[in-house]
């Protein structure tokens, strides 16, 4: 359980001449559920996104499930593979039915004989409880019901890593409680997740650690309840006043 | 919709059956709502009629359909069209000079031709297998029936076909080609690597650059001086060739645009399920693409149908160069008002089935289907 899934070391990352990432160090352990969170502007997508090579680091080193990112495409499709992502625009796609979206990655990237993906794209789309939209196109669904064909159409891949970009922020507030609902589940049947949010609650709920970012580097982490309750810096303590004034 | 001029002018019909949307109400309402409009309307129909009247007294009343002796003098003094001619000189008009024993096989060449468009238009056939099984099955019908050499039919040269069968082949054999070429200078114009972007846009800037007539001459009468022989192949393949770079250059910016107005979230997200570079334009890019520039690709082949008939420049019998050897000789040559007539529908009907298909699959697209 302790070996790492994720590990980053020394890794910064420039837009040009930009830096939007400084001296990233962080060990992410199977099993382990990771709350990035910080103010907009300060990174925590192009963290989450260097770590399925959505965006390629510059200096330092990033090892995912014991495989190092480099220039490497075959190693990197592999990576991806076994990491699934969800995002905040849910970019599902809009030309193919639910069950198409699920079961197209599983054929295509891993070869699965179509019943048996289709099978577990049905599986999944149960545990998001959506069962019945199954046949229907993306833009038929509401943007809750969207997000959550984005988490089983992630989870058909059978991913050992979810990565979370915001994945309710797009969402009206009724809706985002059902797809929290969905995380929450995932979470307590030990998926590896590193997931960006301002859903303070689910943070306390699920979260081992809580990873605060600001201007590019990670400026504290703890165990929620320290972090939110007790933070030590400055620039954390400002960020959470605001955030919970809302 | 009922406007207040109606409640005004009509106050008491609102329970007498009154349909406000009726066609004599649409009528009424629309060009008769007041005096002046009634008048104008009223003199506009009288114009139109008189034309429709003239145009039918010409086209049908008067006409004289068919020749029994094979001449024109049936079509002497009369006030109609002469329909004689297209009875007459069809076979011209739609085979071109393909030798008059063998039309038979132009016109079965022809058929599977048109069939072959017509079925890769339906949703059914929209499998790679299918589509490359129908299309390999359509043009070795077509060379078999139309070059000949085989099961005993006498060899009959490309430089020899003609008419219509001509112009769809050589339409069908263009877009075929042409549009892989198309999609590959667009894939190849979005490159990561500048040189091969670079240069692609070079490519497709100077295709565009240049009138199409200039090609096909390039084609037909340059290259052979300046290709190795076996690389020359017949006339019509150059120039085939060449047609299809100068419709893959424009429809290749058709697709590109298409590509450039599909989020990016689309591409990522493909590549964060791990799928490859061809997977993902296979799957995600290109359905997507040819979705969003759906109404620009069925103008550019409408457009390049009708350009088709710039193949007689160097040499060729299209459709319209054959509708003029039809009224050529002497004793027809007063008919050529007919001819173009004749020829025009021809075009008309392809065209306009061509649109229409169009407006079928955006219809049929609104949801995402395939
Ligand atoms: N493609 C890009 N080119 C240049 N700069 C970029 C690019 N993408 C992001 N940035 C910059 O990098 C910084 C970090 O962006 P990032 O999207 O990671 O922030 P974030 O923490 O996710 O913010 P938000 O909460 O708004 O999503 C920002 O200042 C942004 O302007
Ligand atoms: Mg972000």
């Amino acid at each position: 359980m302790s070996e790492a899934a994720i590990r980053i070391t020394g890794m910064n990352k420039y837009y040009g001449k930009f830096q939007v990432l400084r001296d990233i160090n962080l060990d992410v352990r199977s099993g382990e559920r990771i709350v990035v969170c910080g103010p907009s502007g300060s990174g925590k997508s192009t963290l989450i996104r260097c770590i399925n090579r959505l965006e390629e680091h510059q200096q330092g080193r990033i090892d995912v499930l014991g495989t190092e990112l480099n220039d490497d495409i075959g190693n990197i499709d592999h990576i991806r593979r076994d990491v699934g992502m969800v995002f905040q625009h849910f970019n599902l796609f809009p030309h193919l039915t639910v069950l198409e979206n699920c079961t197209l990655a599983p054929t295509l990237a891993r070869k699965v004989p179509v019943e048996e993906a289709e099978a577990t794209a049905m599986t999944y789309l149960k545990r998001v409880r959506i069962p019945e939209q199954a046949l229907k196109f993306p833009g038929q669904l509401s943007g809750g019901q969207q997000q959550r064909v984005a988490i089983a159409r992630a989870l058909c891949m059978k991913p050992k890593i979810l990565l979370f970009d915001e994945p309710t922020s797009a969402l009206d507030p009724e809706m985002i409680k059902e797809v929290l609902d969905v995380m929450v589940e995932l979470a307590n049947d030990g998926m590896t997740m590193l997931c960006v949010t301002h859903e303070m609650g689910f943070a306390r709920q699920v979260a081992d650690r809580v990873i605060f970012m600001d201007k590019g580097e990670i400026v504290e982490e703890g165990r929620p309840a320290e972090l939110f309750d007790n933070p030590k810096n400055e620039r954390t303590r400002t960020f959470l006043s605001q955030v919970l004034s809302h | 919709m009922t406007t207040v001029s109606d409640v005004n002018t009509h106050p008491q019909p609102l329970n007498t059956g009154f349909q406000p949307d009726g066609l004599g109400a649409r009528l009424r309402r629309r060009y008769f709502r007041t005096p002046g409009n009634a008048m104008i309307s009223l003199v506009g129909m009288a114009a139109l009629l008189y034309l429709v009247y003239h145009a039918l007294d010409w086209a049908v009343l008067k006409a004289v359909w068919a020749s029994p002796d094979g001449t024109s003098a049936v079509c002497r003094d009369i006030a109609g069209a002469c329909w004689a001619v297209i009875q007459q000189r069809w076979r011209i008009i739609i085979f071109g000079l393909f030798p008059y024993d063998e039309q038979w096989r132009s016109m079965l060449a022809c058929i599977a031709m048109v069939a072959t468009i017509v079925l890769s238009c339906l949703p059914w056939f929209w499998k790679p297998l299918r589509l490359s099984t129908l299309w390999c099955a359509g043009f070795i019908t077509f060379y078999v029936l139309m070059r000949g050499g085989l099961f005993g039919m006498r060899v009959v040269m490309p430089a020899d076909w003609g008419g219509l069968t001509l112009t769809v082949f050589f339409y069908a054999a263009g877009v075929l080609i042409g549009m892989p070429m198309a999609v590959a200078l667009a894939l190849l114009r979005r490159s990561e690597m500048p040189l091969v972007s670079r240069m692609t846009g070079a490519l497709i800037d100077g295709v565009r650059s240049l009138p199409l007539i200039t090609i096909l001459f390039t084609a037909a009468l340059i290259f052979p001086f300046v290709l190795p022989d076996w690389l020359q192949g017949d006339k019509i393949w150059r120039v085939i060739i060449g047609f299809a770079l100068f419709f893959a250059a424009y429809q290749a910016e058709i697709i590109r645009s298409g590509i450039q107005s599909i989020p990016v979230g689309q591409e990522e997200a493909a590549k964060a399920l791990g799928l490859s570079y061809w997977h993902r334009t296979g799957r995600i890019i290109l359905p997507q693409a040819f979705r969003n520039a759906l109404p620009p690709t069925i103008n550019q082949l409408v457009i390049t149908f009708k350009e088709t008939s710039l193949i007689v420049i160097i040499g060729f019998f299209d459709i319209l160069a054959s509708g003029n050897a039809a009224y050529g000789t002497g004793e027809w040559s007063f008919a050529y008002f007919e001819v173009y007539i004749f020829v025009a529908l021809v075009y008309f009907v392809f065209v306009f089935s061509l649109s229409r298909y169009g407006a079928y699959l955006e219809r049929r697209m609104r949801f995402g289907q395939h």
